[in-house]
């Protein structure tokens, strides 16, 4: 049973790395986050698996048929999988460290090994937060390397506060923040891709126009205590204007090595927030 | 399915959703409990093997993924060339700057001729003559949010009438551009001016009326008069210019006088369609300011 669990995880990993973690088996919450993804998919197999202590009798034979077949599989595959036959000698080692009970080993261990929700969803708080700083310090120079994972989870919480002081005023208008939003993403990543020498995704346009709207929620903020219809609502929304446009353009040029053309890409930024805080103000 | 070579951070976000689609709930099936996620070769695809249906879905729906975009890259491609729209977006701040000044103040200039390099005309970047599409686009949207500003300070805003000022105003650019081509057509004029290059110099009359209705809103009814005025003028002789080099023989766009019914054809052209540009931003904007 444990055996299988062990073949299982040879199974699951595709890296020496994570074949020396599961050999230790402890302190991995220290390493490569991409270890989590082999003990993810045990819990999987337990969700299903309220009958597991019943059936891991009928496991035996297909199971075993499926890891015998592994080796040969990995083996054929050039590269990556080499490394792993020597492994393949040790990996019945751990096996006496996954005794508890033999029925609720799987169960229990599964437990234990079980990543935090936020990594498993991808949420990453720490990278949230550069870039959010990022966003609030416009006059300070930008890494071109942080937009490259295309986290589209603070964009949308960004989106949700925004609608939501905007529900503080009394304008229920969700629904067009949200119109607004994916047909300015669409239009920012056409004319970013004509303008570009390399191209971009749409989701890392789409993650830093959200992550630049964050100013823009402050403005609203400021819409719930007094109206903004004023000259210096207007004074005010014109400097947010700017603070949302110039950050967004700063990591866009820093991201795709544009020259000489930082304003050109501000402006159609300035444009877009343009329209939120028509739909902020009026 | 494919696993894309990414961080390991971006990796994992893929994971979750091969892992619900090919392992449904069924405990009593323990092949599919133990279904290979891992970014193994062989190995993955012998675990899918163990569930066909599952398997067949996700090779189908990767194929179709994928076929369905390499259509979608020729179709578009096919319609609208983006090579060629790239070479209208290779701008710089520089040479916005000055077009937006020769817009407003044509008078000064001397040589309106596109340059070339071997047959090819030059990007936009390096020659301030050649047509681009940034201002034209620039110009569109600015009009759409600078009409929707206007309307709301006379509290007759809403978010529709961004969408209907948009509709109206690409409706009569393609009513335009459909009208030149038309009379170049019927006029047999032998001229390199592309369709692109047709919306990029009607596009161009955004800018004066965007500089009306900022006026009008700040100065009232006599600063939008006033500057609207100016910015017809400006766009006339503009049009002029850069039309008469394009329409017009070479001899006659030289200046010098050249007999002819052909010529005093082509001549009418240019003036009509130069003309058209102030009819048509004054009969934008009106509206728009009280």
């Amino acid at each position: 049973m444990t055996r299988k669990f062990c073949c299982y995880f040879l199974t699951r990993s595709s890296s020496p790395g994570r074949l020396t973690v599961l050999l230790a088996m402890s302190g991995f919450d220290k390493l490569d986050a991409d270890f989590y993804q082999s003990s993810f998919s045990v819990d999987d197999q337990n969700q299903g698996g309220g009958g597991y202590s019943n059936t891991d009798v009928q496991y035996s034979n297909p199971y075993g048929q499926y890891d015998y077949s592994q080796p040969m599989g990995y083996s054929a595959a050039p590269g990556i999988m080499q490394p792993q036959q020597p492994y393949t000698g040790q990996i019945f080692q751990p096996t006496p460290a996954f005794t508890p009970a033999s029925t609720q080993s799987m169960y229990s261990s599964s437990f234990e090994d079980e990543p935090p929700l936020l990594e498993e969803l991808g949420i990453n708080f720490d990278h949230i937060w550069q870039k959010t700083l990022t966003v609030l310090h416009p006059l300070k120079a930008a890494d071109g390397s942080i937009m490259n994972e295309t986290d589209l989870a603070g964009p949308m919480v960004f989106c949700l506060a925004f609608g939501a002081t905007l529900l503080f005023t009394g304008k229920i208008q969700f629904g067009y923040v949200y119109g607004i939003s994916a047909i300015g993403c669409l239009g920012m990543y056409c004319l970013l891709n004509l303008m570009s020498m390399t191209g971009v995704s749409f989701g890392c346009v789409a993650s830093v126009l959200g992550y630049c709207l964050l100013p823009m929620i402050i403005l609203s903020s400021f819409g719930v205590l007094f109206s903004l219809q004023g000259m210096l609502g207007i004074i005010l929304t014109a400097a947010i204007i700017g603070w949302c446009s110039f950050s967004a353009s700063k990591i866009i040029i820093s991201a795709l090595a544009m020259d000489g053309q930082q304003l050109l890409v501000a402006y159609p930024c300035a444009l877009l927030y343009g329209v939120f805080a028509l739909i902020s103000v009026f | 399915m494919e696993y894309p070579v990414q961080s390991g951070f971006r990796q994992r976000k893929i994971q979750p959703e091969v892992r619900m689609r090919g392992a449904p709930v069924d405990p009593g099936d323990p092949r599919l409990l133990f279904d290979d996620t891992s970014a193994g070769g062989i190995g993955h695809r012998q675990a899918l093997l163990s569930d066909p249906v599952s398997n067949l879905a996700m090779v189908y729906g990767s194929s179709l993924a994928s076929h369905g975009r390499e259509m979608m890259d020729q179709n578009l491609d096919r319609f609208i060339p983006i090579s060629k729209l790239k070479y209208y977006f290779a701008v710089d701040t520089v040479y916005v700057g000055k077009k937006l000044g020769l817009l407003v103040f044509p008078y000064m200039h001397d040589n309106w001729e596109v340059s070339y390099q071997q047959d090819t005309p030059v990007a936009p970047r390096f020659d301030i003559n050649a047509p681009d599409l940034y201002i034209p686009v620039m110009g569109f949207i600015t009009y759409i949010l600078v009409a929707g500003l206007a309307l709301g300070t006379q509290n007759r805003f809403s978010p529709e009438i961004l969408g209907i000022q948009a509709s109206s105003a690409l409706v009569w650019l393609i009513i335009e551009v459909l009208a030149v081509l038309l009379s170049l057509y019927l006029v047999t004029v032998n001229t390199d001016l592309t369709t692109i290059d047709l919306v990029a110099f009607s596009g161009y009359k955004y800018v004066g009326m965007i500089v009306g209705v900022i006026a009008g809103l700040l100065f009232g009814r006599m600063g939008y008069h006033l500057s609207l005025l100016w910015c017809c003028v400006s766009i006339f002789v503009f049009t002029i210019r850069t039309l008469r080099l394009k329409i017009l023989s070479e001899a006659a766009a030289e200046g010098r006088l050249v007999r002819g019914a052909k010529n005093q054809l082509r001549m009418y052209l240019t003036m009509a369609i130069a003309a058209a540009q102030p009819v048509f931003m004054y009969w934008l904007t009106f509206h728009l300011v009280r």
